[in-house]
């Protein structure tokens, strides 16, 4: 009877972690979701490979620190000192190059995920919006939408980025001050807004939805307040959104 | 097997001192040229500093437990979290590593003292004033700098951050960094040039070794620093250009600050995996495991160091990603070495966990995790998620508390008799370990869950429906628990202080180096004899000629 409720706990634990591992909505249990943008399509494969790599790497490394603490502790009646071992040479020659190989594949890797991310595809682009940090809020310009379709937030009333779904958009980066961070973390990118730089990022937004962004980068009294909102609507919604603009500006 | 001689006597009872009283006892300190008043007074006033710096961050929590502005305005908190920075990295970190480098290693390397006594106090005053004058900004109208400790141009000029406190901040920190040069000068000079006859250099203790390669770091990284911030306070003094946005100042600043600042990270790792590595072998009563491998991999990491500190660019879009990305990645390879060089000296030994040892084990578990998310960051797409957030404050929280604070309180535990010839209590000292440990761990651990969710650092406030609510409440509860555990270790040293002296030269029996053959605490230059020295661990060979190294004779 023990032996089998014991079974029975090891069985629904096992289905509880499956079903935490397999039935989030899209692998959100890695703290970002796979597709709501083309960097999420990209980033969101490394990070979980790089966790899954680090927590084998952790684990094992730990298990490593703690085995001597507990097994090979001091204990009544051992001699006075253990064999006075320093070297071992094919040990030091394999921990030195499995961590040299563990390195190159996660390079392997990075490389060709980070080029994909700032790959610039001219063909591809659809729209172009400059975005402007300014002490503390955010400017965005709709080139589609000409040289009125400009929105200025500020601290108080953060402003709001509309992007269209599945349309790639090309974002120009710029700064008036100080140095800001365009940061949208649940896209996973951000890029600096340098004062004297244009910075250029690409991505599609996926999925309908309101995601919050912020300014990472510190830009003085009011950083905390330089929030803005990303809302991704339909091709036709931004279309009108951004007539709007033009026409109301 | 060689015979060996009767060791020389090396207990030798020392005078009773002159009599002598509070006024005397503070002149001769802070005119004494002896290396370890010296590195004393850096022990105390680098100790004041973190506590200063601890009482800081304690404000930053308060204000973050809750969202809405508690009792500090937008102004204030950015003063308080650029302080902090400034005082934790620079007045407390890197002066501990000369404190400890100043009291240990020239006993170590078994040399009267430094090759430049007074230079080494100059460079004391240097530090002290310095810092004094960097956080005097607190005093001033505007209060003290509020630009983070990377000091970003354009916003540390004059236009974006006035006010004499900004000022104060910049030539404070050039002339405590002087005081940070001379003393790598120093330390660089006496270990090439005042070691004991037979302490060859592959001889020498690891913390001795990562003493000169830390110095070298600090002669490449520091003079940069020096320069930048002259620049800038010549932009802010003189309206020159230097880091005008229209010739590219912007990131000209961010090369120039994290060529020192990339540098600077293993200036405060490399001295404290050091005294790592000093107590390891001592409670495995085991020489350290593949010695002349871990010194390699102290001079890779000191190599590489000085080829990464673009990493900190990726999200400028203004650097070659892959090449930073992979040297950064390669760093992880002769860290991994160390890991497996300080498992391998353990293992199969015969571990005792006293105070030192368990601060060594709380450190190998904190830097292991602040490693790992050290290499997520090092990946460009994996940073454009997470930089500048919450996981960047908790990756380097991990990664530097855990070094530095562990690693000091293992060396104070550890050389405490060696300095003051009383044993600290062993069961306050694990009270103190255990509360700090969870204290951090409930502090920094919850942060990379904010990060991952959107906070960014240096944020004075959020929103109630940014969600970051509860994990900002369990990490200001942790930050209390781990202030609470200085309790113990002040209680500690209370009811030490008079205590019986330890009487011996090794008080924990294993000692390897050859500190731990002169008395505790040691005479004003240090040995009354020299023993013979003919291995790296020369106090082992006195105490237990009967077991060398295995292989070596």
């Amino acid at each position: 009877m023990h032996f089998r409720s014991r079974k029975a706990s090891l069985v629904a634990r096992l289905a509880l972690g499956s079903l935490l591992l397999t039935g989030c909505k899209n692998g959100s249990v890695y703290g970002y979701e796979s597709d709501l943008s083309s960097v999420n399509e990209v980033s969101w494969h490394l990070w979980r490979g790089a966790w899954l790599a680090a927590a084998v790497v952790g684990i094992f490394t730990a298990a490593l620190i703690l085995w001597p603490v507990l097994r090979h502790r001091r204990k009544e009646g051992d001699p006075q000192y253990p064999k006075q071992t320093q070297y071992n040479i094919p040990v030091e020659v394999a921990y030195t190059i499995i961590p040299f190989i563990i390195v190159a594949v996660l390079f392997y890797f990075t490389a060709r995920d980070e080029a994909k991310i700032i790959a610039k595809e001219p063909s591809k682009v659809m729209h172009t919006i400059d975005v402007t940090g300014i002490q503390w809020s955010w400017q965005f310009g709709y080139q589609d939408g000409g040289p009125n379709a400009v929105v200025t937030g500020t601290p108080a009333q953060p402003p709001t980025l509309v992007l269209p779904q599945g349309e790639r958009v090309a974002f120009k980066i710029h700064s008036n001050d100080v140095v800001h961070g365009f940061w949208i973390p649940a896209f996973m990118i951000q890029i600096q807004n340098l004062p004297g730089v244009t910075n250029h990022i690409e991505f599609t937004a996926n999925k309908i939805g309101e995601y919050p962004g912020r300014c990472n980068i510190l830009c003085g009294r009011n950083h905390s307040q330089m929030v803005f909102k990303v809302k991704v609507v339909t091709p036709e919604e931004y279309k009108t959104y951004v007539e709007t603009l033009k026409a109301g500006a | 097997m060689t015979t060996y001689a009767q060791p020389p006597v090396t207990q030798i009872k020392r005078a009773p001192l002159p009599p002598t009283s509070k006024g005397r006892l503070f002149v001769k300190w802070i005119t004494s040229t002896d290396h370890k008043t010296i590195g004393y007074l850096y022990l105390i006033t680098t100790f004041v500093w973190f506590l200063i710096g601890g009482l800081l961050a304690l404000l930053l929590r308060s204000e973050l437990a809750r969202p809405g502005l508690q009792f500090l305005s937008n102004e204030q908190y950015n003063q308080i979290f650029t302080m902090h920075g400034t005082i934790m990295l620079l007045m407390f970190a890197t002066p501990l590593f000369v404190g400890f480098a100043n009291v240990i290693m020239p006993l170590q390397i078994g040399a009267a003292d430094v090759a430049f006594p007074r230079l080494n106090m100059f460079s004391f005053w240097l530090f002290l004033f310095g810092g004094i004058m960097a956080t005097a900004g607190f005093l001033s109208p505007g209060g003290a700098a509020s630009f983070g400790w990377t000091a970003y141009a354009p916003l540390a000029n004059s236009e974006y951050s006035p006010g004499i406190g900004g000022d104060l901040w910049i030539v404070g920190l050039a002339l405590g960094g002087l005081g940070t040069i001379l003393g790598g000068v120093n330390f660089i000079t006496t270990i090439f040039t005042m070691r004991a006859p037979g302490m060859t250099m592959f001889r020498m203790s690891i913390f001795s070794w990562n003493v000169l390669l830390t110095s070298i770091l600090v002669l490449l990284a520091f003079p940069p620093l020096a320069a930048a911030l002259l620049a800038l306070e010549s932009d802010r003094l003189f309206g020159t250009h230097i880091f005008d946005p229209a010739n590219g100042g912007a990131m000209l600043w961010q090369h120039l600050f994290w060529f020192f600042g990339h540098p600077e990270v293993y200036i405060l790792a490399l001295p404290f995996f050091g005294i790592v590595t000093e107590i390891l072998p001592v409670f495995s009563r085991k020489p350290v495991f593949g010695y002349k491998g871990l010194i390699a991999a102290t001079i890779a990491i000191a190599a590489l160091s000085v080829s990464v500190w673009a990493h900190h660019l990726f999200a400028t879009g203004q650097v070659l990603l892959p090449f930073f990305s992979f040297m950064t990645f390669l760093i992880g390879v002769p860290t991994g070495v160390k890991f497996f060089n300080w498992i391998g000296t353990m293992w199969r030994g015969s571990v005792s966990l006293d105070t030192p040892m368990l601060w060594v084990i709380g450190f190998l578990l904190t830097f292991l995790f602040g490693g790992l998310t050290g290499i997520i960051l090092a990946s460009p797409p994996l940073d454009f998620a997470v930089s500048a957030s919450y996981f960047v404050v908790a990756h380097f929280h991990y990664v530097i508390f855990g070094t530095v604070v562990f690693a000091m309180f293992g060396g104070f535990y550890f050389w405490w008799p060696k300095m003051t010839g009383k044993m600290l209590n062993e069961r306050l000292g694990k009270i103190h370990f255990w509360t700090l440990f969870f204290g951090f761990h409930i502090t920094f651990l919850v942060q990379h869950w904010l990060g991952i969710k959107g906070m960014s650092r240096r944020y004075a406030d959020y929103l109630p429906t940014d969600g970051f609510t509860t994990l900002n409440m369990i990490s200001t509860v942790g930050s209390f628990l781990l202030a609470l555990s200085m309790i113990p270790w002040f209680v500690n040293i209370w009811i030490t202080r008079k205590t019986e002296p330890v009487g011996v030269n090794d008080p924990w029996g294993y000692g390897q180096s050859l500190e731990w053959a002169t008395t505790c605490p040691p005479p004003r230059h240090n040995f009354f004899s020299m023993p013979r020295i003919r291995s790296e661990r020369p106090a082992w060979d006195v105490n237990h000629p009967e077991a060398p190294i295995e292989g070596l004779h």
